[in-house]
């Protein structure tokens, strides 16, 4: 039965009531990111009334605990403050389900709990299960959910699953979590997040493409040089990363999912339509289509990896990579990660597409940027100095979300000089509104039964499937490419430098 | 910061000096005087996404609307042209410019420029083409008419704007007001007409919409039997546009005495309530036997409470209540951007309601 005030109000998807179960609840990302994120959604009025909230972690705890050390980061980190009149009946909402992962028993009365909430509501309830727990977890929470029949939804109502990164350490992993998914929740119950792509200006991807009628003309071979993605991260392994990262490495982390996310929104077709396959349908084709660094020579030829030593960032001393906490002296896990990447479709063909990735950079940034060939050079090539540049459209993720466009122009006066000169759009100056967080708004969607933000199995296998020829060319071959070392708070190693002024092209500076 | 311009044509009833709108500049020159402006600062950066033309007809308008639109630049930026007109004294007409700057996240300076107009006596055609000539263009222009249509709303007028805002529940004769608008609608239809009185309205509705997507709620839509809507006695309309919302959205027709009928010939009785005490919109009720559907507002408060009540059954969340005022209401509208088409669906059977009266 349809709800026909929902018609005409607002132009999104409809979030349910549901009762959310969070595997992971007393980690950080619960206490940090998800809680808040939820309570966010409650002080807008987003929340759909009647969401539970059930915490499923190991560690003794009653709701009470558990409460309190939510709330006390809660009012660290929440958007929009702490308002004790939203928060009190929200926080009532939220239990506390103590259980180890493998315990059968754990999801028995988990179940039980779930038919007590639903009977509430006349025998039916929808459920939506979080695992944002330690990725060695993830096997035993899916099939004990199978076990205890959670996996399948009541009459009239649904049952979602959320699962966080990292989907996989390498394909074959990553192809067992599928299976191991699917054999639970069905495809188009499954939601594979990726917060990035609940950021404001990925999701202006597809506005900016496909909105504006100057832009999609150019978009191809014929017009653009190359482009580059840069996720540029100041720090280190401060905090205990350096456990975590020593397993994963910048390749792994970031560009395995995010930024070859990003890659398939700048690279992709337009959509038949806005629906979640439709827009991951082309998505997934652009990744299909990358050319495959699959023997050790091209990847030595189109991938850098390398490592910091000590340096400076923000004026202080940092160390290098392998003197950082919790990381090996002898380690071979790369911080840094660019790679050269070709996409062999009718639009690509030819245009180098550039991702880097690195920690230690002088600054925390995420951008995108399409470098447009130079107009012919027959009337300005001869004036001194020549042409400046090229158009450079550039479109910034993270901070200072926002897009510009670089063209030349005259400098004033009687001689006829160019430089070049930046058209500049900042989220922050034109909408004073913050945007909501990207968790708030991909935990909306999922209760929406909207996944159009979310990545789809096959999306996730294609990007393994390119990864680990790089991944076995570094760690597996007898022909291993070497690690490249970079001054820590420098734009990153020489050889980088090296690999892109091949192509003629430079890295942009930012 | 400003240069100051002495203008020779200073009208009876408005103080010569008036700082608090910035420097007095002569009509021919604003451009000039905003160029400068900009000039004087190189660390401010100049934002606009719209025209912000705001109208008023009150005597001292001008310094209130400056205020308002000090803070609305907040988050909303753009060109704001404020204009006053009285039309009883003798002609003249006087503008000032000055720009409102707000620290944007604590980091850059950003801001909006303004420029304000007082216009007085009757010259035909001169509102229009002077405030005009100072859009900033290629953007929109958002017109908020601030009291009654008056006669200086035309069609010639209604042809450039891009969105008018009003807000109904200021107008004595809102029938009228709201016909004159059906007609321009007619010969413009793509201007989006936004009400503030139905702005009013909007957390109510969106609470509504958010409790029937319950599996408890859901089902006693069709078999709803009272509905009880309270305002406070000001705010008769967006009562009565939230009641027709009700019925347009669920497919009732009004069928006279306070009731109405569903599409399988059920009565519903509707009550409106007017109180002295009620916040703008105090409650809406909706009731199928023991299950009641309502969202509430107290005076003052800045929540609304959403509840579900069935037997056993009993849910309530918090959501955030609609601003009251005007300024803040205009804010909340053009952070909302857009169209306003359900608007538009709800109009002829609101005024249906406003005239059973």
């Amino acid at each position: 039965m349809s709800n026909p005030f929902r018609e005409d109000l607002v132009s999104r998807n409809r979030p349910e009531p549901c009762t959310v179960v969070i595997f992971g609840a007393t980690g950080d990302l619960t206490h940090r990111k998800l809680i808040p994120a939820l309570y966010n959604l409650a002080v807008d009025g987003e929340l759909p009334t009647g969401v539970n909230i059930i915490g499923f972690a190991r560690r003794e705890k009653t709701d009470e605990e558990f409460r309190l050390g939510l709330e006390q980061l809660n009012r660290k980190v929440s958007r929009n403050g702490h308002d004790e009149e939203v928060w009190n009946p929200f926080i009532n909402s939220v239990s506390y389900h103590q259980s180890e992962f493998t315990d059968a028993a754990g999801y028995t009365s988990l179940a039980k709990r779930l038919d007590e909430i639903d009977a509430e509501r006349g025998g039916k309830g929808n459920r939506l299960f979080y695992i944002a727990s330690a990725p060695e977890f993830f096997d035993d929470i899916l099939l004990h959910l199978k076990k205890a029949g959670l996996n399948e939804a009541k009459a009239g109502c649904w049952a979602r699953v959320i699962v966080e990164k990292p989907f996989g350490t390498d394909l074959k992993t990553a192809q067992h979590l599928n299976q191991v998914v699917n054999q639970t929740f069905h495809e188009a119950d499954t939601y594979r997040i990726d917060h990035y792509l609940g950021k404001e200006t990925a999701q202006n991807l597809m506005v900016l493409r496909f909105a504006n009628a100057i832009f999609e003309p150019l978009w191809n071979s014929k017009h653009i040089s190359h482009i580059q993605i840069t996720c540029a991260e100041n720090l280190g392994m401060e905090g205990g990363r350096g456990g975590y990262y020593e397993k994963s490495g910048a390749l792994r982390d970031m560009v395995q999912n995010h930024l070859l996310q990003l890659l398939s929104l700048v690279a992709m077709e337009p959509p038949t339509d806005l629906s979640a396959d439709g827009v991951r349908d082309e998505k997934v084709k652009v990744i299909r289509s990358l050319r495959q660094w699959d023997t050790p020579e091209k990847v030595a030829e189109n991938v850098i990896r390398a490592q910091y030593t000590a340096g400076h960032v923000d004026g202080n001393p940092v160390p290098g990579y392998r003197e950082e906490d919790r990381v090996s002296p002898t380690s071979e896990t790369e911080a840094y990660v660019a790679v050269r990447l070709l996409i062999d479709t009718w639009r690509w063909s030819g245009v180098p597409f550039y991702i880097r990735m690195g920690k230690r950079l002088p600054k925390k940034s995420t951008e995108i940027s399409v470098h447009f060939k130079d107009a012919p050079s027959v009337l300005f090539g001869a004036l001194p100095g020549g042409v400046p540049g090229g158009n450079v459209l550039v479109i910034r993720i993270q901070p200072d979300e926002g897009i510009s466009l670089r063209m030349v122009s005259k400098i004033p006066g009687t001689s006829l000089r160019l430089e070049p000169v930046k058209m500049d759009f900042h989220y922050a100056t034109s909408f004073g509104k913050g945007s909501p967080e990207a968790y708030e708004r991909l935990i909306l969607d999922a209760m929406a039964g909207d996944a159009t933000l979310f990545a789809r199995r096959d999306e996730v296998e294609e990007a393994w499937r390119f990864i680990d020829h790089i991944e076995r060319a570094w760690h597996e071959s007898d022909n291993k490419p070497p690690m490249a070392e970079f001054i820590a708070g420098s734009w990153g190693p020489r050889e980088a430098d090296d690999m892109i002024q091949k192509d003629g092209n430079t890295w942009r500076r930012l | 910061m400003f240069l100051t311009t002495p203008n020779s044509e200073m009208s009876s009833n408005f103080p010569a000096s008036c700082p608090e709108l910035g420097i007095e500049v002569p009509i021919s020159a604003i451009d000039l005087e905003l160029r400068k402006l900009w000039e004087q600062d190189e660390a401010r950066t100049n934002a606009s996404l719209m025209n912000l033309v705001v109208y008023s007809e009150k005597s001292g308008s001008l310094l209130e609307n400056s205020r308002i639109i000090n803070d609305l630049t907040r988050d909303n930026a753009c060109r704001a042209i404020l204009v006053e007109i009285d039309r009883e004294e003798a002609a003249s007409l006087r503008a000032w410019i000055t720009a409102h700057c707000h620290l944007s996240h604590g980091q850059k300076s950003v801001c909006c420029e303004q420029i304000s107009f007082r216009l007085t006596g009757r010259v035909p055609g001169r509102f229009r083409n002077t405030v005009f000539a100072h859009l900033n263009s290629d953007l929109p222009l958002i017109f908020w008419w601030q009291g009654e249509l008056s006669d200086v709303f035309t069609e010639r007028l209604a042809s450039v704007m891009d969105r008018l805002i009003v807000d109904s529940s200021l107008w004595r004769e809102p029938q009228i007001s709201f016909t004159r608008i059906i007609e321009e609608l007619k010969v413009n239809p793509a201007l989006v007409v936004q009400d503030l009185a139905w702005t009013r309205c909007w957390q109510f509705r969106v609470g509504i919409a958010s409790l029937f997507d319950d599996a408890v709620a859901q089902p006693a839509l069709e078999s709803m039997d009272q509905i009880r809507i309270k305002h406070s006695p000001s705010d008769r309309n967006t009562a009565l546009q939230l009641m027709a919302w009700l019925a347009v959205q669920a497919g009732w027709k009004p069928s006279g005495n306070s009731t109405f009928e569903t599409k399988t010939g059920r009565k519903i009785h509707a009550q409106i309530e007017s109180c002295a005490d009620s916040a703008p919109l105090g409650l809406v009720e909706l009731s199928a036997g023991k299950t009641i559907v309502r969202v509430s507002h107290e005076k003052d408060s800045v929540h609304l409470l959403r509840e579900i009540e069935s037997g056993d059954y009993h849910v309530t969340s918090l959501s955030p209540a609609d601003p009251e005022s005007s300024p803040d209401l205009v804010a909340q509208q053009l952070s909302r951007g857009g169209k306003n088409s359900l608007f538009l669906k709800i109009l002829p059977t609101f005024l249906e309601l406003l005239g059973s009266k």
